[in-house]
């Protein structure tokens, strides 16, 4: 049996768009599993990110709770929402969003220090993240104008691992890059996964979803169907062709 | 000029706390410097509205007249001497009654020198016409100057005059308005009275066989050239030196002493004005700077699509000089809605009536200095758009920062993580820190002087008091130098006399011209007020003469030069042994020896100043002199009431502007925090974003975004201070110039220096907390996607 790390129960979220409610999420109920990687994909404003900003505590709910091992954290006051997000999230956004006025290793240990009080063994970690995303030591005090998009997100993925949070939510990780540095990070999300790292991802890239054990459809703030593609492997053509045929059914 | 207002139209729009905060600091300065404006060009011509309307003379003398047969020979040297001098343009000489007097006002005794005129000369003088401002039906007794009005001093109540030895008692029948002797600060007093109290007490004069009985010749006249007002009152008094008792004025030295409070009120205003305004162009012109900085893709845009640099630039213009240029025009209107208050404020000091109009030069100084400032700042700030180049703006416009060095590098810093990160960002915003650091040096001088005015003036003015009257005592009595023997053995013999010692002021001297007000001592180190003397030193010997530092810095005289005296007639030479400073002529004074004075004249009476043992009453003390010494006694003043009575209105007008300015600069520095946070949160709304998304709380971002402000705000208010506290006496020095002072010593108290920049500190603190509290309304989300 898996464990559930987190989970929702008639989740919804809605917002006045000209003073029209609209209704982006529409009772929910998810588990998200520990050591799964879970795409959600679906159509632009099926409210994929909606669904993930809301279940990782940047977002409120309008209705429904949402869990993460016995807390309710949909009950939490946004202080303690941070607190949260810096003990047990960690974050990759399509933008990236380094903050442009300090280092790589700076943008690393600000959040890194969040937790932890030892700096000597934040440094470390970091160190060793950079190493297994191939950011040099050397690039360690560039600034995040001064390096590629790919690099960029690389060092996105290790602020988000610093403090070894037990989900990493991913929105659209690959939106903004080119297809070689694209898949350099699918790589790099797929090795930290294949250690153990939970994953959720938001995507509506085919190969970027085809790296997903579990794959969640949304369409019109419900999850339509779901699709089990066990671990992944490379150049798997039966797991390429489930996961298409699946998509199919949702109406991709 | 269509497309640059579309531009400055979209720029409103998107700033609207910018637009308001600026144009708060404009409408402030506005409103100060159009008060300003009125003070300095009008106030004053309102003097010279009253003069011309009254045909007030511009120098007025008084002479008393010793004996009956003195009286046709007085009057016909008088009118020989006013008449054959080719400056005369018109005069008048009317019979008068001149004494010294004191009389209870604003809690203490104000001692004056008075010229009684009946009622109906007062106002029907050719020259020198004394106007019935406010009048009631008792017909008779005494009409006193305006600027007495007061609880005390009004229509009905009694007031009682005392001239030596002499009390008269007179109902208050109504206020006068004279340009020429409306206050004690015009040397003469005129009081009127009605026809029957002035025979009264001429009568009453007679029958104690006063030195004042036979009355006086109270003489105005008008000169052809105002100019000439000074040397014209030399030249008189020169020619009655043989009368011993005589009192005058001229036109320039009553236009400056009775305008002193408007003086220090506008220049007040004025610093407050400029300092102000300068804060506002440094937050205006840092403002443009990092608007062009975060939003350099825009105008890059607008570049692409044809948008000129002239027309970008011209919507900054357009953009800050309508917001200032309408703020101003409302701060003007403003200060007319304050203006009554400071109006009444004003007439208690100056005495002299003034109706508060719409004035179009002061209106468009105001909007013209305020325009060009801005426009200068403007062009200034943002001429580099011309230069951008639309490609280049377009790439920029994505990354805007060029960061150089990494600050504070978290790896390596021992500081906790929200300090780290609050001094990173601090040491990456130059343009704010200097915006700071200009803000709290402005508004530190201002502690400064407020704490130095709360010290001097508010707390303990006793300090104000060495400075602006020169020397005190507890008390003053003036006898006949017949009587100047039995007078020292009356006060050896007196356990309450602590020390006595000769500080008389008498007579005149005339040096290149000018006329000095003299003040002869016996031993200078008696004085109690040492710094009368503040370069050089007192006289010691016969050929020794210390004289005004303000006359000696215009007529180019130094210690050690040798000048020549005149008075009475007579001519000698002095060798200068040190300059003074003492407000009582308006800086134009001199002190010698008695053996010094000697040589040119003799001393009919004599003041001594006395001070009394701890808990003597002085009072009593004054009244018991006055009984032994009888009419020998001409005058005992109660020094410290007299001075009170006098500064109480400095204080008050003090108090008003140093709680004013402390309001001011507080006001300020809160716009000028709001402005820079506001920007810092709309600059950094993403980076506070993403500092949430990883878990930082609320509470640490405003800590940081606090802790980033305060090391500039922290050091520009020690700097500041500490530069306060070394250039407030040479600037107070400045600033009191005009009335003698040339170098303060005023006590800088650093307790209370030091308490205001803490204080200073904690508000700036608080407000920017305050301010940032802003960050708690951003969602996460929000804040990433930049909604």
């Amino acid at each position: 049996m898996e464990k559930i790390l987190l989970k929702t129960e008639n989740l919804s979220k809605s917002f006045s768009v000209g003073g029209v409610m609209q209704h982006v999420l529409k009772n929910i109920d998810l588990a998200l599993y520990e050591g799964d990687f879970t795409v959600i994909m679906g159509a632009s404003g099926a409210g994929k990110s909606t669904l993930l900003y809301a279940v990782s505590g940047m977002d409120t709910p309008t209705l429904g709770t949402i869990t993460f091992g016995d807390k309710e954290i949909s009950k939490f006051s946004q202080d303690e929402l941070a607190v949260f997000r810096r003990e047990h999230c960690g974050f990759v956004f399509q933008q990236i969003y380094l903050i442009d006025g300090m280092s790589l290793m700076d943008n690393v240990l600000a959040a890194g220090l969040l937790v932890s009080k030892d700096k000597r063994v934040v440094v470390e970690r970091a160190k060793k993240l950079f190493a297994s995303v191939d950011i040099p030591e050397e690039m360690y005090g560039k600034f995040p104008t001064q390096i590629s998009g790919g690099e960029a997100q690389r060092v996105g993925i290790v602020r988000a691992l610093i403090n070894t949070p037990e989900i990493l939510f991913a929105d659209e990780p690959t939106g903004a890059l080119n297809s070689q540095t694209g898949l350099d990070v699918l790589n790099t999300l797929t090795e930290f996964n294949e250690q153990g790292q939970s994953v959720v991802m938001v995507t509506h890239d085919m190969r970027s979803a085809r790296r997903g054990n579990r794959i969640l459809y949304l369409k019109d703030g419900v999850i339509l169907g779901e699709c089990n593609l066990g671990k992944y492997k490379h150049n798997d053509m039966e797991r390429h062709e489930k996961l298409s045929a699946f998509l199919s059914e949702m109406g991709w | 000029m269509k497309k640059a207002f579309l531009i400055a139209r979209s720029n409103f729009r998107k700033s609207k706390g910018q637009v308001i905060s600026i144009a708060a600091l404009m409408l402030i300065v506005g409103m100060m410097l159009n008060l300003w404006l009125i003070l300095q060009m009008d106030y004053k011509k309102n003097f010279e509205r009253h003069h011309d309307r009254l045909n007030a003379e511009h120098v007025a003398m008084c002479v008393n007249i010793g004996s009956m047969n003195e009286s046709e020979k007085l009057s016909e040297k008088l009118t020989d001497v006013i008449e054959n001098d080719s400056r005369t343009d018109e005069y008048s000489i009317d019979d008068a009654l001149l004494m010294p007097g004191s009389f209870q006002y604003n809690g203490g005794d104000l001692n004056t020198t008075c010229v009684f005129l009946d009622k109906e000369t007062a106002v029907s003088r050719s020259v020198g016409k004394i106007e019935i401002v406010e009048d009631s039906d008792e017909t008779s007794g005494i009409y006193v100057p305006m600027i007495y009005k007061s609880e005390d001093i009004a229509i009905g109540k009694q007031m009682k005059i005392t001239s030596g030895t002499y009390e008269f008692n007179y109902t208050i029948c109504g206020f006068t308005n004279s340009v020429m002797g409306g206050s004690h600060n015009c040397a003469i007093c005129e009081i009127v009275l009605t026809e029957d109290k002035y025979k009264e007490t001429k009568e009453i004069l007679q029958k104690e066989n006063s030195i004042f009985a036979n009355g006086a010749m109270f003489c105005s006249v008008r000169l052809k050239d105002v100019e000439e007002c000074e040397s014209y009152n030399a030249m008189l008094k020169d020619a009655i030196s043989e009368y011993t008792y005589s009192i005058s004025n001229y036109y320039t030295m009553v236009y400056q002493s009775r305008y002193i409070s408007q003086m220090i009120c506008a220049a007040v205003i004025s610093a407050m004005a400029f300092l102000i305004l300068l804060v506002a162009l440094v937050v205006m012109a840092s403002n443009i700077v990092n608007y062009i900085q975060e939003n350099m893709k825009k105008l890059g845009t607008l570049k692409a699509v044809g948008y000129t640099g002239r027309q970008i630039i011209n919507a900054f213009h357009m953009q800050f000089l309508s917001v200032s240029v309408i703020a101003a025009i409302l701060g003007a209107v403003l200060s007319y809605l304050v203006f009554p208050a400071i109006n009444i404020m004003m007439i208690s000091q100056t005495g002299i009536p003034y109706e508060v109009h719409f004035l179009p030069a002061p209106f468009l100084i105001t909007i013209g200095i305020l325009g060009g400032a801005v426009l200068l700042t403007v062009w200034a700030a943002v001429r580099r758009v011309k230069k951008i180049e639309p490609i280049v703006a377009l790439r920029q416009g994505v990354k805007t920062h060029s960061f150089k060095k990494n600050h504070v590098p978290l790896e390596h810093t021992k500081a906790p993580l929200n300090i780290a990160l609050a001094l990173k960002t601090m040491f990456s915003s130059v343009k704010n820190n200097v915006t700071i650091c200009i803000s709290m040096l402005v508004c530190a001088l201002v502690l400064v002087f407020s704490a130095v005015m709360i010290e001097n003036v508010i707390v303990d003015i006793n300090k104000f008091i060495t400075i602006i009257v020169g020397e005190t005592c507890d008390s003053c009595i003036n006898v006949n130098s017949d009587a100047e023997q039995e007078f020292l053995q009356i006060v050896n013999d007196d356990e309450r006399v602590e020390k006595a010692y000769l500080y008389s002021n008498t007579a005149t001297t005339h040096v290149n011209g000018a006329e000095l007000m003299t003040t002869v001592i016996d031993n200078w180190e008696d004085v109690n007020n040492p710094d009368v003397v503040f370069k050089g030193r007192f006289p010691k010997y016969e050929n020794e003469i210390a004289i005004a530092a303000k006359f000696a810095e215009e007529n180019n005289i130094h210690i050690g030069d040798e000048i020549i005296v005149s008075s009475n007639g007579k001519e000698g030479k002095y060798i200068v042994s040190g300059l003074t400073q003492i407000t009582n002529n308006l800086g134009l004074d001199c002190i010698y020896t008695r053996e010094g004075f000697m040589r040119l004249g003799e001393l009919s009476d004599v003041s001594y100043y006395i001070n009394l043992v701890d808990g003597a009453d002085v009072d009593a003390f004054n009244s018991d002199m006055k009984e032994k010494l009888g009419n020998n006694a001409n005058m005992a003043i109660n020094v410290d009431d007299t001075v009170s009575a006098g500064v109480t209105v400095y204080v008050q007008l003090m108090t008003m502007i140093v709680i004013g300015v402390l309001v001011l600069s507080g006001g300020v520095i809160a716009f000028v925090l709001y402005l820079l946070v506001r920007t810092r949160l709309g600059n950094k709304k993403q980076d506070y974003g993403i500092m949430k998304s990883f878990g930082f709380t609320t509470r640490q971002l405003i800590v940081q975004t606090t802790v980033s402000f305060m090391p500039p705000i922290i050091l520009s208010t020690i700097v500041g201070l500490a530069v306060g506290c070394i250039v407030i006496n040479p600037f107070m020095s400045l600033f009191l110039s005009s009335i003698g002072i040339v170098k303060c010593t005023f006590t800088v108290p650093a307790g209370l220096v030091i308490m205001e920049g803490v204080g200073i500190i904690l508000f700036t603190f608080l407000i920017l907390c305050l301010m940032s509290r802003k960050i708690k309304k951003l969602a996460v989300h929000s804040l990433l996607i930049g909604e």
